[in-house]
């Protein structure tokens, strides 16, 4: 290993071979993962917040307000656990809302604009990177997984509003159409019609939440951001489970002479019985 | 032999990627490329049948060039006999059944309240609505007016085709706000807002991401981590954490002067508006002659509809029966020329079966006089349009409009309703022991 064959890293020795396989795995890895967190992410985020991110009038200060960031906290929440705990690297949450917003773009210009019809003032996706930068910081510096929920999570649903805000005022200046007040969102969506999105499906604020003062999106935003710390908690832990490696013995190898043979023949010949149910389910962890 | 097997495999091979390809451009020649229309045949008789009954719809024109305009006007009646297993119409939205955006609703109205927000309608009663519709897709489009009724979904009335000519590219939607901004097109306003705003921070995000994968990643970090020798604080050093500290406060900063200078930018903004429109029906025009369905059939192989039908002109003028309206489908009664004067040559065919109407006895029902008639709508319309699937459907009760004339042409409009019993042989009886058909 001496001699200019080996590189360390992080305190381990490398074989330089191996350190250059291990870099392109790192790519590899890379290039898939963006894939595959690019469709999962985007597909769990249409299911759930799909209409409110996709109208320009679904934009509203409450639902919106309030649904986006805790459904969307999900998978950053448990992609962190992941990238986190295995690798210590904190990118996981920006990493998946940048995922989503690629697929994001992808499917509104393809699908919805060049397939639909749809002009792009129409669909626009919602911003949540800054939001994801701040819970990836706030778990690179904290290392914890509870402070970065009570601090990160809460800023991630709480900056959603006004990171949004850059980009969505112009959308919501007033016109008059047919003598009626709209915003111009209201208007875009109007015109350029869903067939089979009428306007009364529209879940959006109807000025039943008492705000004591009109600031809807604010108290949206606090109580998305509560919710948020929970959603955390709870996709984190998910992260965790589906991170473990589950096996299930063979338990039809001693026919196959497949037997290990330190494995004592009595817990052998359980598991071929199946009468040692602890057995059946192991967790390489 | 390893070889042979080789290329025997890779010969299978070549000959299936050939025959997909083959497929594939088969596939692409022969399959249209658009949608013809909306699926309206899809929905279930029922639901077409005793709804809202599309009447007097008339397309400005049937040909307009990009950013031209169409006006579609017309009136509805939301059917008294509603379906059992349909929420009321406690929320409905006027639309128009067009396959996707291709044209630009500018206006809408029922009975001459705008029609951006959603109402409540009311069951038997009729309604006048107009939409003006802009050019924007050039192409041959098939135009609907449309009801949508929270619950019960797309009630589509009459489709006429529409051809859009000249470039889209030439389309324009302008507006001025009330804060006194010119929109010169909505299709494009605000977005070069959008771009700088998500390039911006994709951008950064970017910068985040690379900072740390220009380090080794995976293998070398895990390795790091679960074995002795690892240096743990090789891997989050304090350079990392000195980084994201600044791009934490960078992010606040942002977020916080880019809020308060489009708030600058932008200071009368309203929110989504979602109240809800009030709609006065028609006035109610009483029934002039009360239909009662005695029995109806609907003969499967005939593909012909017929009722016995009692009918009471309750009204001062002789009435005479000139059409049955269900599903769009108007037959006309040849034999009223009242009738016959009210349809536009430039009225969809498809729409117009061509047997027409026939009535028993189609002379005027005297005021007063109840009489007992048979009507017979016999076309293949009942399969082409699969509205014979009523007699698979839970709720097989038939429901249309029944349009009367006087001698001076003046209308009046009775629900017609009932249970529809199918015929499945054939009226001739014709069977396979008695090809000729007759008594046998």
């Amino acid at each position: 290993m001496q001699g200019g064959t080996s590189v360390r890293l992080y305190g381990l020795e490398w074989p330089k071979e191996s350190a250059r396989i291990s870099r392109v795995f790192d790519l590899l890895v890379a290039a898939i993962l963006f894939l595959a967190v690019s469709g999962a992410f985007h597909l769990h985020y249409m299911l759930t917040a799909g209409d409110w991110d996709m109208w320009i009038d679904w934009k509203d200060r409450q639902w919106w307000v309030t649904l986006t960031p805790i459904m969307a906290i999900t998978f950053p929440a448990a992609l962190q656990y992941v990238f986190w705990t295995k690798f210590r690297l904190p990118i996981a949450a920006t990493f998946a809302v940048v995922c989503l917003l690629f697929g994001q773009w992808i499917n509104r210009y393809f699908g919805f604009h060049l397939w639909s019809y749809f002009p792009m003032s129409e669909v626009i996706p919602a911003l949540l990177i800054p939001g994801a930068l701040v819970l990836d910081v706030a778990l690179l510096l904290t290392g914890n997984f509870l402070f970065t929920a009570m601090s990160g999570a809460f800023a991630f649903a709480l900056l959603f509003y006004p990171t949004n805000w850059f980009w969505l005022a112009p959308y919501r200046l007033p016109v008059e159409v047919m003598g009626q007040l709209v915003s111009v969102g209201d208007y875009i969506s109007y015109a350029f019609t869903r067939t089979a999105l009428p306007e009364y499906i529209r879940l959006i604020e109807r000025g039943t939440l008492r705000t004591f003062g009109g600031h809807s999106a604010i108290i949206a935003s606090f109580f998305s951001a509560f919710v948020s710390i929970l959603m955390y908690l709870a996709w984190w832990h998910i992260g965790m489970l589906l991170a473990r490696v589950v096996t299930t013995p063979n338990t039809l190898k001693n026919f196959m002479g497949l037997t290990d043979k330190d494995e004592p023949a009595e817990t052998a010949q359980k598991a071929i019985d199946g009468t040692s149910l602890q057995g059946r389910f192991v967790a390489a962890e | 032999m390893r070889t042979f097997c080789f290329r025997k495999s890779s010969r299978v091979l070549v000959i299936l990627s050939a025959a997909a390809a083959i497929m594939q451009i088969g596939i692409l020649t022969f399959v249209p490329d658009a949608a013809l229309a909306h699926g309206e045949r899809n929905q279930e008789p029922f639901l077409r049948m005793r709804t809202a009954h599309f009447y007097d719809v008339k397309w400005s024109t049937n040909e307009i060039p990009v950013n031209g305009e169409i006006v579609v006007t017309g009136k509805f009646r939301l059917f008294p006999i509603w379906p059992v297993n349909l929420p009321l119409p406690e929320a409905a939205f006027l639309g128009n059944g067009t396959p996707g955006p291709v044209l630009a609703r500018t206006e809408s109205y029922i009975n001459g309240v705008p029609a951006i927000q959603s109402t409540k309608l009311e069951l038997n009663r009729d309604y006048e609505f107009k939409t003006v519709l802009k050019g924007r897709v050039p192409g041959h489009h098939h135009v609907h007016p449309m009801i949508n009724v929270m619950g019960a979904g797309p009630l589509l009335g009459p489709g006429n085709w529409l051809t859009v000519t000249g470039n889209e590219s030439d389309f324009k939607l302008p507006i001025k706000t009330l804060s006194g901004e010119t929109i010169d097109n909505l299709e494009t306003w605000g977005l070069g807002r959008v771009f700088f705003w998500h390039g911006l921070w994709v951008a950064i995000a970017i910068v985040w991401l690379v900072w740390w994968l220009r380090r080794p990643l995976l293998l070398p970090r895990f390795r790091a981590l679960t074995e002795k020798g690892g240096d743990r604080s090789q891997l989050v050093t304090s350079t990392d954490r000195l980084f994201g500290a600044g791009l934490l406060v960078a992010t606040i900063l942002i977020v916080f002067f880019g809020f308060q200078a489009t708030d600058a930018a932008y200071p009368r903004t309203v929110p989504l508006q979602g109240s809800r429109a009030t709609v006065e029906p028609l006035p109610e025009v009483p029934e002039q002659v009360k239909v009662v369905v005695n029995k109806s059939n609907y003969d499967v192989p005939g593909r012909s509809l017929r009722m016995n039908v009692t009918l009471t002109n309750n009204g001062s003028t002789p009435a005479q029966l000139g059409e049955f309206l269900t599903s769009n489908q108007r037959f006309i009664n040849h034999e009223v020329s009242q009738a016959m004067a009210t349809v536009d040559p430039s009225y969809p065919k498809e729409l117009l079966p061509p047997n027409g109407l026939k009535v028993s006895d189609s002379r005027p029902l005297k005021p007063g006089e109840t009489k007992t008639v048979d009507i017979e709508a016999a076309d293949a319309a009942w399969e082409t349009e699969r509205l014979s699937s009523l007699i698979n459907d839970p709720d097989n009760t038939l429901g249309g409009l029944l349009f009367f004339y006087d001698e001076h042409g003046k209308r009046t409009i009775s629900n017609v309703s009932g249970p529809m019993v199918p015929v499945f042989t054939d009226p001739d009886n014709r069977t396979a022991e008695n090809p000729k058909g007759g008594a046998g």
